[in-house]
């Protein structure tokens, strides 16, 4: 990675919100928007360490945003635990879930590994649904505290440390050896049995990773909304870093970020520009997707290399 | 006498109850280069996964090293050191040639826990695949891509991944399947270096009878469902049976 452009970018990101907070009320919506495309690009980009490096396609990965979501409302508002020491919590209790989780599916492969995914999501789903005296079943769990130093500004700040922090321990990770084992299964799971791979405990392990970083993001959205609700466990928040992934570029690793950001602000233009419009998004949606799997397989990402003719 | 290396007992395997071999027993020593030959769907290919653990067999013992392995899995039979190239080449083929040596090595040495260093920087890794790549006449090729390279030079790389292993016991289902002549020869000339310079043992299947009687020291045939020879090529060529079975239709 270029890293002035890296730089620039980051100077940019941090500056935005104190321009934007120069625009009244509507600057400070864009903060929250930018807020929340940063906590959906960690999200997305959890995802795509088993996705697209991992080769593993999971319909059931909003259960850990779901369970990170709700660790740090039950937390705060339940047992009156402070801010930092709950979103501590999300990846760990996030992670215990992906364990648990994880060791079924990853015995499993292929539509069957993505199926049982998506029936543990559910079933997660439901559990939160029917246990009305724990989660607040349908109501979900409102008024999670904030603390008073995290003004809108701050708290972008805060989550674009805790995006850019968690961006370098996965770059790191996916460098590793520990990376390449994933995308050697990735390329080829029966040859990776046959140089010695325990192909299941690494899938375990990636899948439990990803499992973590997806609770932290869950755990930063429920403090953004002050809420968690069961909607973040459906399957349908599962889709979201999927989409995401596949705009921005599976094979890279901020891919899906941007392709989060870009989905969510596409969405916010079209709701924007008339509020009739945002009926259409699942067309439009529809269109960009059908475009991005003829033309561009690797992204946006993808495109960017081919304009600068970078290799992966 | 050597000690063995492999040992097979009794062996048999039936798919849905159709047999394909039954009591199978051989034993293959220390250092040996031998083969096995058989008529299209004999269990040649079915004998290999059983040996590396693909498959469990229905009967019979596999002893590797003196050890059972029957029921281990693939992963832990390569970790005693076994390896393995395939009749249908299997690579990693987004990866580039050298990094697929590379992942290899790394999992020979069992790095791939390694989160915090990154994969690029182990030089020592690096040059030791460079050097197996030269081994294999591939090093010109080591930073494209491997998907993309002519078969004769998968099927190359698939040897050189399972010699990155570094294994006791190498076997090499069909190493010169769908190349040219030119490729066999070469291909073949390459097998033996490698056996002669290197401290392992070999057993490949083949079906091309000049490279089977030109290089192996000792030669099974499977056929009816079962081991019909086994002998230096000399005695295999000589045997009725085999004449009659397999050979004669043939030469
Ligand atoms: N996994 C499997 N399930 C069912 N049948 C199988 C399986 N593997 C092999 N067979 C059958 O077992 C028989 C032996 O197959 P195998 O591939 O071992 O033969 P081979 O000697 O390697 O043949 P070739 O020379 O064509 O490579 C064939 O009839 C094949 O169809
Ligand atoms: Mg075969």
């Amino acid at each position: 990675m270029n890293w002035i452009a890296a730089a620039l970018v980051l100077i940019l990101l941090v500056s935005l919100p104190f321009v934007l907070m120069k625009f009244g009320k509507i600057g400070e919506y864009w903060v929250w928007v930018s807020t929340e495309m940063i906590i959906m690009g960690l999200f997305a980009m959890s995802l795509n360490l088993i996705l697209g490096f991992g080769g593993m396609v999971s319909f059931g990965h909003a259960a850990f945003f779901g369970v990170g979501a709700y660790t740090v409302a039950l937390l705060m508002k339940k047992a009156s635990v402070p801010f930092y020491l709950a979103l501590a919590a999300a990846p760990l209790v996030a992670a215990i879930a992906a364990t648990i989780i994880g060791w079924f599916c990853v015995r499993l492969i292929g539509l069957y590994f993505s199926i049982l995914t998506l029936a543990f999501g559910q079933l997660l789903y439901m559990i939160v649904f029917q246990w009305y005296t724990f989660t607040g079943g349908d109501d979900g769990i409102h008024g999670i505290p904030r603390p008073e130093i995290l003004t809108p500004t701050n708290y972008y700040l805060l989550c674009l440390l805790i995006f850019v922090m968690c961006f370098m321990l996965m770059r790191m990770i996916v460098n590793s050896s520990f990376g390449l084992t994933i995308r050697t299964v990735r390329e080829n799971m029966e040859r990776s049995k046959f140089i010695g791979i325990n192909v299941r405990s690494y899938q375990w392990l990636n899948f439990i990773i990803a499992g973590a970083f997806a609770g932290l993001s869950g755990g930063l959205f429920a403090e953004l909304n002050r809420f968690a609700q069961t909607e973040f466990l459906h399957w349908s928040k599962s889709a979201e870093p999927i989409l995401a992934s596949l705009v921005g570029g599976m094979y890279s690793l901020v891919g899906p970020a941007i392709g989060a950001a870009v989905l969510m602000f596409l969405k916010i233009i079209l709701q924007q520009a008339h509020k009739a419009l945002i009926e259409t998004w699942a067309i439009v949606l529809g269109c960009i997707l059908l475009l991005v799997v003829l033309f561009a397989p690797s992204g946006l990402v993808g495109i960017y290399r081919k304009v600068f003719s970078k290799s992966e | 006498m050597a000690k063995p290396v492999l040992e097979v007992v009794n062996l048999s395997k039936s798919f849905d109850g159709a047999q394909v071999f039954n009591d199978i027993s051989y034993t293959v020593e220390e250092g040996e280069l031998s083969s096995i030959i058989g008529p299209n769907g004999a269990g040649k290919t079915t004998m290999f996964n059983l040996i590396t653990g693909h498959l469990v067999p229905d009967r019979g013992e596999v002893l590797f090293m003196g050890q059972d392995i029957v029921g281990k899995q693939p992963f832990e039979i390569v970790k005693l050191g076994m390896a393995r190239a395939f009749q249908r080449t299997s690579i990693f083929p987004r990866m580039s040639v050298l990094e697929n040596v590379v992942t290899t090595i790394i999992t020979r040495e069992h790095g791939n826990l390694n989160m915090f260093k990154a994969f690029r920087k182990r030089d020592k890794v690096y040059s030791e695949a460079y050097e197996l790549l030269k081994s294999v006449e591939l090093e010109g090729m080591a930073e494209r891509q491997s998907g993309v390279l002519a078969h004769g030079n998968q099927k190359r790389l698939d040897i050189a991944i399972a010699l990155a292993l570094k294994p006791k016991l190498l076997l090499l289902d069909e190493p010169t399947a769908g190349m040219s002549p030119e490729e066999r020869k070469q291909t073949v000339e390459l097998v033996k270096n490698l056996w002669e310079r290197l401290d392992l043992t070999m057993l490949f299947i083949e079906h091309d009878m000049d490279i089977v009687f030109g290089i192996s020291q000792k030669v099974r045939v499977l056929c009816y469902k079962t081991l019909l020879a086994e002998g230096t090529p000399e005695q295999i060529s000589a045997n009725p049976q085999v004449i009659e079975a397999y050979l004669g239709e043939e030469v």
